[in-house]
């Protein structure tokens, strides 16, 4: 009795720390650590498959690893959309921001620096923050062979290059977005950083933002960017800015000259 | 070995360092792996090596390949040399218990691993490629190699890469009492030799043709020229059709499945593109039922996303 007592006590006591948080589903052991550096210390958390992140079990290429979160089964309002890997060197992807909630969709390709376990988290209008895990083998298989980058004599010609799409989901609008941009993430040896930081959508002619993004080491060069968002849109604007000052705007569909 | 104990323990000390010993040689066995390989005629003269269907894994060492030999009279031609150095070796024996004409030209079809890094094991002055396969396997074969340690482990055990020194030219080739045609197609890698051997029909068409087995994409210049290249290859006086991966078949079956297949994953991404799908989304898409006996279609489809998507992604946005 009073061994088991003693025992519930202890338990209790190592669990203090962080009381509510769930039991990592892919038990890694960054997954207090993530959630803390990322959501905030005594975040309100629950493991939510609703959430909808997919990743492929494996990274075919590491540099290019392909992540959505689709939040057409999420019961919720999604007014902030949190990922990260965890055992990346910088682990954050991209932390989102929905003011409205309506972003249905947000998807963006990552590297990889070893096999890791991937989060999702969603921010509902209530505060709890829902979370959604997957997991990239990064040993890769099969004869793996990255293609190769189109780097080279017409680097500086693209550089900055923006094409834009808009697509109709389902009574929703969706976009996509893909931009020439090395995202040198200031990891590699004498190559300082250099890449996108922020991206801006609006309605067309609107001050109102749709979604705000800050993207971390994590993103890949070249990103291109899926967003999909409640109702429908005839013409959205999207904006990016890099940490050297470079600015990037598009307008998504409406009438094009 | 001399054990100093004392007499009463002595016995059992020298028992338990002999079963560690014998612990250890039964280690060293079970690391010195031997692949089981089999010949099968398919033609008078002719004989092919198949391989399972697999992925590379630790259990199978890379024998997913099908490789082959053929006599001439004047000397044996041999196709693909297969995932490893000790393929290459027990490839090799393997040929000399079956015929006792000497190996004269040995064929590499493309600079993949799997066919290609068996190299080693034959005479450097019989190995022969395409020009182009050769400039590609210097490019890449390091990566290749660091890739295959990590997949099929200990069976690489001594594999490096091996560049054959002369190069193969497209057209008619004549030795002893077979005519071979060799043909320079560029569907699979850029750069991939089929070989046929028109005195007994027999198509080695390596991986140009994968039969219920998918395809891989990391090095194709485009999926409808691949196709496209199928079409020629149905086309040529065949009876026997080897694959590079999956079983030999002696119709167009092998082919047909190529042309579906091809056609579907071209058509799913550039459906995709137009409905504005990432690339996770195409990745988890359906694969028909008619394709169910290709083993590894979603991992390849995986990798094929990973490789091709963005192209047809970039094909449907507009400039700003």
């Amino acid at each position: 009795m009073v061994r088991q007592f003693l025992l519930g006590a202890l338990l209790l006591l190592s669990g203090a720390a962080w009381a509510e948080l769930p039991a990592d589903p892919l038990d890694s052991p960054l997954w207090e650590y993530n959630i803390e550096r990322y959501l905030g210390q005594g975040a309100n958390v629950v493991v939510d498959d609703r959430v909808g992140l997919s990743v492929p079990g494996f990274a075919e290429d590491s540099t290019q690893v392909p992540l959505t979160v689709n939040l057409e089964g999420f019961p919720h309002r999604a007014t902030r959309v949190v990922t990260w890997v965890d055992m990346n060197p910088v682990p954050l992807l991209f932390d989102a921001e929905s003011q409205d909630g309506g972003v249905k969709l947000v998807s963006l390709n990552f590297r990889v620096q070893q096999a890791s376990s991937v989060r999702a988290a969603v921010l509902d209008e209530q505060g709890v923050w829902h979370i959604d895990s997957g997991f990239v083998d990064a040993a890769g298989g099969g004869c793996t062979a990255p293609r190769e980058i189109i780097s080279g004599s017409d680097w500086e010609n693209e550089f900055g290059t923006l094409k834009t799409g808009l697509f109709s989901e389902d009574g929703n609008t969706r976009i996509k977005a893909s931009l020439l941009h090395p995202m040198d993430s200031g990891m590699v040896g004498n190559v300082p950083a250099f890449f996108v930081g922020n991206v801006e959508v609006r309605e067309e002619g609107s001050d109102a933002v749709l979604l705000a993004m800050t993207l971390a080491e994590s993103a890949s060069e070249n990103p291109m960017f899926v967003f999909e968002f409640e109702g429908k849109s005839k013409a959205l604007a999207i904006s990016m800015e890099d940490n050297n000052g470079y600015r990037f705007e598009g307008a998504i569909g409406g009438e094009k000259p | 070995m001399k054990c100093h104990i004392t007499p009463a323990h002595r016995s059992i000390w020298c028992m338990s360092a002999i079963f560690t010993l014998l612990l250890f040689a039964t280690a060293a066995a079970a690391g010195g792996k031997t692949y089981d390989l089999k010949a099968t005629p398919v033609a008078n003269g002719v004989w092919v090596v198949e391989g399972s269907t697999a992925n590379f894994s630790k259990t199978n060492g890379g024998n997913i390949v099908n490789t082959g030999f053929i006599e001439t009279g004047e000397g044996v031609v041999v196709i693909d040399t297969g995932p490893s150095k000790r393929y290459g070796q027990a490839f090799r024996e393997l040929i000399e218990r079956h015929t006792n004409e000497p190996i004269v030209k040995v064929l590499v079809t493309h600079h993949h691993p799997d066919h290609a890094f068996g190299s080693q094991a034959f005479d450097p002055n019989t190995l022969y490629m395409l020009d182009e396969s050769a400039r590609l396997l210097e490019r890449d074969g390091e990566a290749f190699s660091d890739n295959m340690y990590r997949m099929i482990g200990d069976w690489m055990r001594g594999t490096e890469v091996t560049v054959p020194q002369h190069r193969v030219q497209p057209g008619e080739f004549q030795l002893g009492k077979r005519t071979l045609r060799f043909i320079a197609m560029k569907g699979h890698t850029g750069a991939d030799l089929v070989v046929l051997d028109e005195t007994s029909g027999v198509l080695f068409a390596s991986d140009m043709v994968f039969f219920n087995r998918a395809l891989t994409t990391p090095q194709t210049p485009g999926l409808m020229e691949w196709r496209s290249e199928i079409q020629q290859l149905a086309e040529l006086p065949f009876s026997i059709v080897v694959p590079g991966h999956g079983p030999i078949v002696k119709d167009n079956s092998a082919f047909l499945q190529m042309t579906d297949y091809l056609t579907w994953l071209d058509e799913i991404m550039a459906s995709s593109a137009a409905r504005g799908l990432s690339a996770a989304e195409v990745i988890s898409t359906v694969i028909p039922d008619r394709f169910a006996e290709i083993e590894g279609a979603r991992y390849e489809l995986t990798r094929s996303v990973t490789h091709l998507y963005s192209d047809y992604e970039n094909r449907v946005l507009t400039g700003n």
